[in-house]
């Protein structure tokens, strides 16, 4: 099996799979959605709201906010020393204390440590008008997908095969009408002669093989090779969550085979 | 309402987003469609409800549902 990093930002990856089955790729992209660990906002304490928002609707908020996660200094709450009392292992604090006229900003939860300072600091939380005020106390907390959202880290994750698009020239008789039908310009003529432009553009939608008279197209995928893209919330780069995946993966086959002995 | 922290559908982060595109489509007057390519908003989910969040434009302010709200408590 080969990986390759077709594309790498920090909050965005396209890698290419190859030498490997559907199945498998798969299980990776349940597992980034469903099961890397990720910190977010779980308790609001509010000491004092008088804005337009209802304090739960504040507390929603909070929750979605992307938080910086260091796994390596984090304890899941339930499974820490402390008995899940609460410990600077699981839980790290925040504070925010604003007073209108201003709209509050992700930027303003104060943590207690500036490592753990919100990644985003652009979301509008809500809009306080003159004498308005909001003081309150969060808690976050590491969690998985599969328990809320707000502790997914990747979204819009998705896979293809691999386009295969084969051109037969003897009936090809230059009509443009593939060209034009495709909706990601695959296809062009080029020295009258009908060319792939940019094959892993294309989605498989096989417009161009309905539409020519002379079935001259022929487009399939390969199941050996697949693309896959995601993005995360910056909570962790793209690259870490898929590090963090495998490691699930491999945790998930470890206790498989634990309990089989 | 204000605008939602995260798509509705796909869970990207659109708060920080529409800050920016609020400022240059309502105000600056530039193409939508740009903006959102550039802000690197791929999905139509994520599209949908950003071009559907409704505003007020007062002047050089752009207004959403929750300021003329917050003015009645
Ligand atoms: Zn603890
Ligand atoms: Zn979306």
């Amino acid at each position: 099996m080969k990986i390759q990093f077709l594309e790498l930002k920090d909050d965005y990856a396209k890698v290419l799979f190859e030498e490997t089955s559907p199945y498998f790729v798969n299980a990776i992209r349940r597992t980034l959605m469903a099961d890397v660990p990720k910190l977010a906002i779980e308790n609001v304490t509010i000491y004092d709201n008088t804005s337009a928002l209802f304090d739960e609707i504040i507390a929603h908020r909070l929750g979605l906010i992307p938080l910086p996660t260091h796994l390596d200094l984090l304890n899941f709450r339930d499974e820490c020393s402390c008995g899940g009392k609460g410990c600077p292992n699981c839980v790290v604090h925040y504070t925010l204390s604003k007073e209108g006229e201003c709209t509050v900003y992700s930027g303003d939860l104060r943590p207690e440590d500036p490592m753990w300072a919100v990644v985003d600091k652009n979301i509008p939380i809500v809009r306080l008008l003159k004498n308005q005020r909001l003081i309150l106390e969060a808690e976050a907390e590491l969690g998985r997908g599969k328990e809320h959202a707000k502790w997914q880290v990747v979204n819009g994750i998705g896979y293809k095969y691999y386009p295969i698009i084969e051109i037969d020239m003897e009936k090809c008789n230059l009509c443009e009408d593939c060209v034009k039908i495709c909706p990601r310009d695959v296809l062009e003529i080029k020295r009258k002669k009908l060319v792939v432009k940019d094959e892993m553009a294309c989605n498989l939608c096989r417009s161009c093989v309905e539409t020519c008279k002379k079935d001259a197209i022929k487009v399939r995928g390969d199941e050996k090779r697949i693309i896959m893209q995601y993005e995360t919330d910056k909570s962790l780069s793209a690259k870490d969550a898929l590090m963090e995946a495998l490691k699930a993966l491999h945790h998930k086959y470890d206790e498989l085979e634990k309990a089989l002995e | 309402m204000i605008i939602p922290v995260r798509c509705f559908t796909c869970g990207k982060v659109l708060g920080s987003i529409f800050e920016e595109y609020k400022k240059r489509v309502y105000i600056d007057g530039e193409d939508a469609k740009k903006v959102l390519d550039e802000l690197g908003v791929r999905r139509y989910c994520c599209r949908r409800t950003i071009i559907s969040h409704p505003v007020f434009i007062k002047g050089n302010e752009v207004k959403e549902p929750i300021d003329e709200a917050a003015q009645y408590e």
